[in-house]
């Protein structure tokens, strides 16, 4: 339905995104994965036509859209980063002005407006202005406006940003409802990792302007099928300590925090035995000591050897 | 399109500090002006006044009877018996003296200083600011009245009437000289002599500017027509630093990919404007009518033409505010874009006359004045007041409408094309 291709952009010569490679199926929900910083907005942007491309292709259903921007317009809707929103108007008020300027008028425009308010949640606040609303509240009109003319595709720029766990719960339902009962493809961009594991059916990670990884969530934990993620709990921390268990032959990284090892190894490094002998050179007590099943923290941990909130 | 003038409206209807601003805020000063001014710019209190008028007398009497006759014979073909006989009976009449009577009575001297002086001398004297204006008597002034009073046509040789600047003392001398031509007519009536003489005002070399009898522009008036454009103008600002929060808050890009055309949004930015201007100034108007009686008894065509001429200023603010919304959405500082918006706003304001009379100006200030949207306004609402005469209107309403497409014309060269707003 919709790629990329080798799509890129600089801005003041330096590059921002590079070459990036993503498809959306119909009725698909695609994540995008990055920290910030690393060009998901940018990307978004060119998707959406509202910024061009210094290079590459974008195609819809084999339209190139960088010529033809109308067709994605047309049957897409952007839900940005920021409250694209009037805080003096409120929320049927600014409905009416955006489904207006989609082209939509009288039934068929209040039936979009109580629609998207009813989806989201806010049919019985549309006639306060949009200033006296809760972040979380102006987040969904946020979503709300994006679904007025009842978009193919749904692209949402980190929707979840700053808001309450009750707000964003409710926003994350309302993005899984628009793809599972509705069809609605989504592309999401977050840098919350169990948001995008909990709504997406594959994921592009990102990183620098490139896309480092892409598949399925299982596909991508495969990349760490050959490894185990170890963590440790001491009675203190050693920094000799921590040199040592990075030489453990079948250690591949090692993080501390607090007082607790976050080491990743090659399966079958038994690793155990020689932690506790190690410890007790150091004259450490190992308080806790567990295997995890790897994230998707880990595998961008793995790629990039930062974690994605750094 | 509706739905962008709607929507600048009701945004713009929604922030109760701008509205106090562009609507109470001018006419409270309207009023504190016109109290605190009232003593000092008063047209009631013209016993205060001290005008000093320079008579320069060019004609020369002694010759004047001579003339006559000379006029008599070779241009009204009148018998030489009979001519001499009407030129002894015009011995009796002096019009020279008459006006230096009239100028000296005890009815003016009180509040006009004549100057008998020589041309040269006087223009001087006018132009340093020394005397308020200029009567000069024609070589063959006397002649001419007589002989034309004696026909029945009109003289060929006319009073000039100088000034350097129009003020409330020049506009008040002009109707002074008027006065004396009735007074004139009035004692060749008595002296059963039937004719007419009119004042003729000239417009000289050296950039003297013509004033003529009309009624009297007040400094309520002024205050009035000068809060109301200024707050006009920081309308046009305003309408600028809401583009700026539309930018921030990223609606404008949320716009650009509702397939809409981008030009929509200017063009709604400017049929806003003109709305909320034409309200603006009306309200004030009326407002500040209704308190202080700014335009008494005047016709519903003056009224008409007022609202004419603030339609046109109108149009003229949209396209500047088109310029201005152009340029938030090319700049990366928007919070330096509208300082300096409101920079020029105030320097539209100084030179267009709405802090001080735009005469109070030096004259190159005054020119320049002149060629801001306020100050072409201010120009032609003046003479509109005066005279009430479309002739008189129709070059600056020529020109604000130029002022209006002119700036349409750069907001829509300067607007960006999608992608390149910052």
């Amino acid at each position: 339905m919709l790629e990329t291709i080798n799509l890129s952009k600089s801005f003041k010569g330096k590059k921002v995104v590079q070459d990036v490679n993503l498809y959306l199926n119909n009725g698909e929900s695609v994540g995008l994965l990055g920290p910030n910083g690393a060009g998901k907005s940018t990307t978004i942007s060119m998707i959406s036509t509202l910024i061009k491309p210094t290079s590459g292709e974008i195609k819809l259903n084999g339209v190139n859209t960088i010529d033809k921007p109308g067709e994605i317009r047309r049957i897409s809707g952007v839900v940005p980063q920021e409250l694209a929103l009037y805080q003096e108007l409120s929320a049927y008020e600014n409905l009416k002005f955006f489904g207006a300027i989609y082209k939509m008028t009288g039934k068929e425009l209040e039936k979009g407006i109580q629609q998207a308010l009813e989806f989201v949640g806010l049919e019985a606040r549309q006639k306060d202005l949009v200033k006296t609303y809760s972040g979380g509240m102006k987040r969904r009109l946020n979503i709300a406006a994006a679904l007025l003319h009842q978009p193919k595709i749904l692209i949402l720029d980190e929707p979840t940003v700053g808001i309450d766990p009750q707000s964003r719960n409710h926003i994350l339902e309302t993005v899984r409802m628009l793809n599972q009962k509705d069809g609605t493809t989504i592309l999401y961009t977050s840098h919350y990792m169990e948001e995008v594991e909990q709504l997406c059916d594959r994921l592009y990670i990102m990183d620098h302007g490139k896309i480092i990884a892409a598949g399925t969530k299982a596909e991508l934990l495969s990349i760490l099928s050959t490894e185990d993620t170890i963590k440790v709990e001491l009675n203190k921390l050693d920094e000799t300590f921590v040199e040592q268990v990075k030489t453990i032959e079948g250690v591949r990284k090692v993080e501390a925090s607090h007082l607790q090892l976050k080491i990743i190894a090659t399966k079958g490094s038994n690793l155990i035995s020689k932690l506790v002998h190690l410890a007790e050179q150091h004259h450490l007590q190992l308080i806790n000591f567990h295997t995890e099943t790897p994230s998707l923290e880990d595998v961008f941990l793995q790629l990039t050897g930062r974690t994605l909130r750094n | 399109m509706r739905s962008f003038i709607k929507k600048d409206l009701l945004i713009f209807w929604r922030d109760r500090k701008e509205i106090a601003t562009v609507l109470i805020l001018p006419i409270i000063l309207v009023l504190v002006l016109n109290f605190a001014f009232a003593g000092l710019f008063s047209n009631d209190g013209q016993s205060s006044l001290d005008l000093q008028l320079a008579v320069v007398n060019q004609d020369d009497e002694a010759e004047a009877m001579v003339q006559l006759n000379e006029k008599l014979v070779n241009e009204a073909s009148i018998g030489d018996q009979e001519a001499k006989a009407l030129v002894k009976q015009a011995n009796d009449v002096h019009p020279v003296q008459l006006l230096f009577e009239f100028l000296e009575s005890e009815d003016l001297k009180d509040w006009v200083t004549v100057h008998k002086l020589e041309e040269s001398e006087a223009v001087d004297k006018v132009k340093d600011g020394d005397l308020d204006a200029i009567l000069i008597i024609p070589d063959g002034f006397t002649a001419d009245s007589l002989y034309a009073a004696f026909i029945g046509g009109s003289p060929a040789t006319s009073l000039e009437y100088k000034l350097e600047k129009e003020t409330n003392n020049s506009s008040t001398l002009y109707s002074i000289i008027h006065g004396f031509i009735d007074h004139l007519n009035y004692q060749f009536a008595i002296q059963e002599i039937a004719g007419t003489s009119e004042v003729e005002v000239k417009l000289p070399e050296g950039g003297f500017e013509e004033i003529g009898a009309g009624e009297t522009f007040t400094m309520t008036q002024y205050f009035t027509v000068t809060m109301g454009v200024l707050f006009a103008l920081f309308l046009v600002a305003t309408a600028a630093t809401k583009t700026g929060v539309e930018i921030r808050e990223q609606v404008f890009n949320r716009i650009l990919l509702t397939n809409s055309h981008p030009m929509q949004f200017l063009i709604g930015k400017m049929v806003s404007t003109i709305c909320l201007v034409l309200l603006q100034i009306i309200f004030v108007i009326i407002v500040s009518h209704f308190i202080l009686d700014v335009f008494p008894n005047r016709s519903m065509t003056f009224w008409i033409g007022l609202i004419t001429m603030v339609l046109l200023l109108s149009l003229a603010l949209s396209g500047l505010a088109a310029v201005f919304t152009a340029i938030s959405l090319r700049v990366t500082d928007i919070d330096a874009a509208n300082g300096i918006f409101m920079l020029v706003i105030l320097l539209f304001g100084i030179i267009g006359g709405n802090f001080v009379p735009i005469y109070m100006l030096p004259d190159w200030l005054q020119q320049i004045g002149e060629w801001t949207p306020n100050g072409l306004f201010l120009v032609m609402l003046t003479e509109w007041i005066q005279f009430e005469e479309l002739s008189s209107i129709a070059k600056p309403s020529i020109l604000l409408t130029g002022f209006f497409l002119l700036f349409t014309l750069i907001g829509f060269v300067l607007f960006p094309q999608r992608g390149k707003a910052k």
